[in-house]
């Protein structure tokens, strides 16, 4: 490529001020949609990740009736070589009274209840990470920390009853609340919590928990109730889960839904003196589910295969022991499913949504094409005679189109760049971003913009004075827009634009989603050479004979 | 034999749908080292004659030869090498590219005649051709300046180098000092002359015969043919 090309694409970068403008342009549409699409990306990612923290790789499911020997079924499961870790639990829904307000009548909640075995449940979930109540892990935490943060004070104790899900003083069954299940807590700026009046710090209380049993049959049988102590709170990022989850030992869940452990009697046989009938059986404690963990290595879909093989052998090893009179439900009974199609319904339509976003914003590419193509329209006009000159010197007609689209490639290049820069910029600082629009403006910042505003006016007086036209207008705009700003400013009550309660999670996603980021980038460079090629082929075309007459 | 020799060309140019024949059967001969100026009134199609002469535009009918050689048949790269390698402009109203200063600007034909690589090869030696003929010139003090800095005969006299930079055949001067005081004008002269005493050849349009008479031979264009 001839070397006065490149020299002329610097000078019209460098000498003007409308490349400039176009460069801005390509810049915002760029940021614009690499900050959309990288905030969808992390939703998506949010979803995904929090799938498998909560529930494991794989999740074996009958409701209601459970499955029995499930001990037996997780020592089988825990023995593939693609898992690394299983765990029973008791899902169901139930009420929860709250110890709040004061005074006999208290506020009762519905909640998904969850009755684990907390050892196991550590291993195959993050559930130790999500205990919230708990010292500080590391120096550089402690700091961090506000100093009216309670984790600051308390010790080990109810990280170790969380551990245990029990009161280790008075061996009572424990039970750790969602974060949100309670109205008791606040959350900060900084993404910790205080309780809302001191005295009503959750772990210091008691909650009675009511779950209503249901038989094999389908009836609904009377409700039993237990009270628990609260010995923590869970923090998982998921709102969903910590405004919804309660979680419970799993010996109490089983008492409380009558799947614990119980005598079969013959109720066809004659009672004993004592009016009992004899007993013929014992029928099998059941969870609900197990999860199940793979090994590092180990994708979801590997272990599911495993897992279902592993069941089939379950089952036809327990179905056709004689002396076990309750058999487990056969495979087709039993919902084992990966914890990417247990959100499938949430993540597919994010998915799409993304892919959806990423498609109508990328239409502003075509918005920066189009108007590359005016601005450079204009250049070319304005640049005729130049061409001419050129053509005289011997530059052919694809060295003249070569000035433009390398001008063309010069401008999207450089906005592609700049855009994505503000584009990390602002992602990686949109919760402040967020949290600033969600208070009132300072009044400095009102009153500033207000005295800029009025500098400006005064330029305007000034460049009308000298009867320059357009400093006067220029000047004049700049004086309103920073007005309408200040004015604006002075009025903003602060909102709320990202709800948790909407949006699943309780932080806007705050990591650049770089793959996408080198997409869109190439995009815009792309557009902007598109946007330049017809006035560049018009350039070619320019007859050099009547560009050197063109004064 | 001639060095660059026009043979019955003729030109049209359209207009729309009006069609202006500005050439019809013109022909002219320069032999090496000769100084022709091209005479005529306004539209009598010299500056047309000096754009087929020096390969900016192709007659409809007629050739053009250099060196024997048909520069009409040229293909369009060929075309574009000629106009590099053996001829210079120097137009009116300078025409000198407002983005680069005067050392650039005089550097441009060997920029678009080099690629890069030659480029980098040759570099020291273009800068210091465009210094030799900026200092013969007297712009030794203006390499660094923008043209629209110079007065209009410092931005000629650019043009002149810039004309020269790649030893050039012929020069081709379409109303050099059309533009400039008579002071000034006299100076350009002046300084073809000078390139005219060192072996130059120069095809010349002018409608004022007294600059016309400072060439070797005065060729008259009437109503677009050679009187």
């Amino acid at each position: 490529m001839a070397v006065h090309t490149q020299l002329l694409v610097r000078r019209y970068l460098t000498t003007r001020i409308i490349p400039l403008i176009a460069v801005a342009a390509v810049a915002l549409c760029t940021a614009l949609v690499i900050i959309v699409v990288s905030v969808m990306s992390g939703f998506l990612e949010n979803l995904r990740n929090s799938g498998r923290t909560l529930m494991g790789d794989v999740v074996l499911s009958r409701p209601v009736q459970g499955i029995p020997w499930y001990g037996e079924l997780v020592r089988d499961l825990e023995a593939l070589p693609g898992a690394q870790a299983a765990s029973p639990l008791v899902d169901t829904y139930g009420l929860v009274r709250m110890p709040y307000p004061d005074g006999p009548s208290k506020d009762v909640v519905t909640a998904q209840v969850w009755a684990i075995d907390p050892e196991s449940f550590a291993r195959v979930t993050d559930f130790d990470r999500t205990i919230w109540w708990k010292p500080a892990a590391s120096r550089e935490d402690a700091l961090a920390m506000g100093e009216d943060d309670p984790r600051r004070s308390i010790g080990d104790g109810p990280l170790n009853e969380a551990r245990a899900m029990r009161d280790l003083a008075t061996g009572r069954p424990g039970a750790l609340l969602g974060m949100h299940v309670s109205v008791a807590n606040q959350r900060q700026r900084d993404g910790s919590y205080r309780p809302r009046v001191a005295n009503w710090w959750m772990p210091r209380h008691e909650v009675s928990v009511t779950l209503v049993p249901i038989s094999e049959r389908g009836t609904v049988s009377q409700s039993n109730s237990r009270t628990f102590k609260v010995v923590n709170e869970v923090m998982s990022g998921v709102f969903q889960v910590d405004r919804n989850r309660v979680f419970i030992p799993l010996k109490d869940g089983q008492e409380l839904l009558r799947l614990d452990e119980a005598p079969v009697v013959d109720t066809d046989a004659e009672p004993d003196a004592d009016g009992n009938y004899p007993v013929v059986g014992t029928s099998p404690a059941r969870a609900t589910q197990v999860l199940v963990r793979a090994r590092p290595g180990t994708t979801a879909d590997e272990l599911k295969e495993q897992v279902e093989k592993a069941y089939e052998q379950f089952w036809l090893r327990a179905s056709a022991d004689p002396a076990r009179r309750t058999k487990p439900p056969a495979p087709e009974s039993v919902s084992i499913m990966t914890w990417n199609e247990r959100l499938r319904d949430l993540i597919g339509p994010v998915e799409k949504e993304r892919q959806m976003m990423m498609i109508l914003f990328s239409i502003t590419g075509l918005v920066c094409a189009g108007l590359i193509l005016a601005i450079f329209w204009a250049i070319v006009a304005e640049k005729t005679r130049d061409i001419g000159i050129l053509r005289a010197t011997g530059a052919g007609r694809g060295g003249v189109m070569a000035i433009f689209l390398r001008y063309g490639l010069a401008i999207g290049v450089a906005g592609a760049l700049i855009g994505t820069g503000l584009a990390w910029a602002v992602v990686r600082n949109i919760n402040d971003i967020h949290h600033a629009l969600g208070e009132r403006a300072p009044t400095w910042a009102w009153a500033g913009t207000f005295l800029l505003a009025a500098f400006a006016a005064a330029g305007a007086v000034r460049a009308l004075v000298r009867a320059s036209a357009l400093g006067t207008l220029l000047w004049s705009v700049g004086a309103l827009a920073l007005a309408g700003v200040g004015a604006g400013l002075m009025l903003h009550q602060g909102f709320l634009m990202w709800d948790p309660a909407v949006y699943y999670f309780a932080t806007i996603p705050s990591t650049m989603d770089w793959a996408a980021a080198r997409v869109i980038g190439a995009g815009a460079v792309v557009c902007s050479v598109l946007g330049a090629a017809v006035p560049a082929a018009r350039a070619a075309d320019i007859d050099p004979v009547r560009a050197l007459r063109y004064e | 034999m001639p060095l660059l020799e026009a043979e019955d060309v003729h030109r049209t140019y359209r207009l729309g749908r009006t069609e202006v024949p500005v050439l019809k059967g013109a022909s002219i001969g320069v032999r090496p080292g000769e100084w022709v100026a091209i005479l005529g009134s306004s539209g009598s199609g010299k500056s047309t004659l000096l754009h087929l002469l020096g390969g900016l535009d192709r007659p409809d009918a007629g050739a053009v030869r250099f060196r024997g050689e048909s520069i009409s048949r040229f293909s369009p790269r060929r075309l574009d090498r000629y106009r590099n390698e053996h001829v210079g402009f120097v137009f009116q109203f300078y025409h000198l590219l407002p983005e680069l200063n005067v050392l650039e600007n005089t550097m441009i034909p060997a920029m678009v005649g080099v690629g890069r690589l030659e480029w980098l090869r040759r570099r020291g030696e273009i800068r210091e051709r465009a210094r030799a003929l900026l200092d013969r010139f007297g712009l030794s003090h203006r390499v660094r300046h923008r043209p629209a800095e110079l007065s209009g005969g410092e931005r000629q006299r650019v043009a002149i180098a810039r004309a020269l930079m790649h030893r050039p055949d012929v020069l081709m001067a379409d109303e050099p000092t059309g533009n400039l005081d008579a002071k000034t004008g006299e100076a350009i002269l002046e300084t073809l002359a000078e390139q005219h005493r060192a072996g130059l050849t120069i095809v010349m349009v002018t409608h004022d015969q007294w600059i016309a008479a400072r060439a070797d031979r005065i060729v008259h264009l009437v109503d677009g043919r050679v009187a």
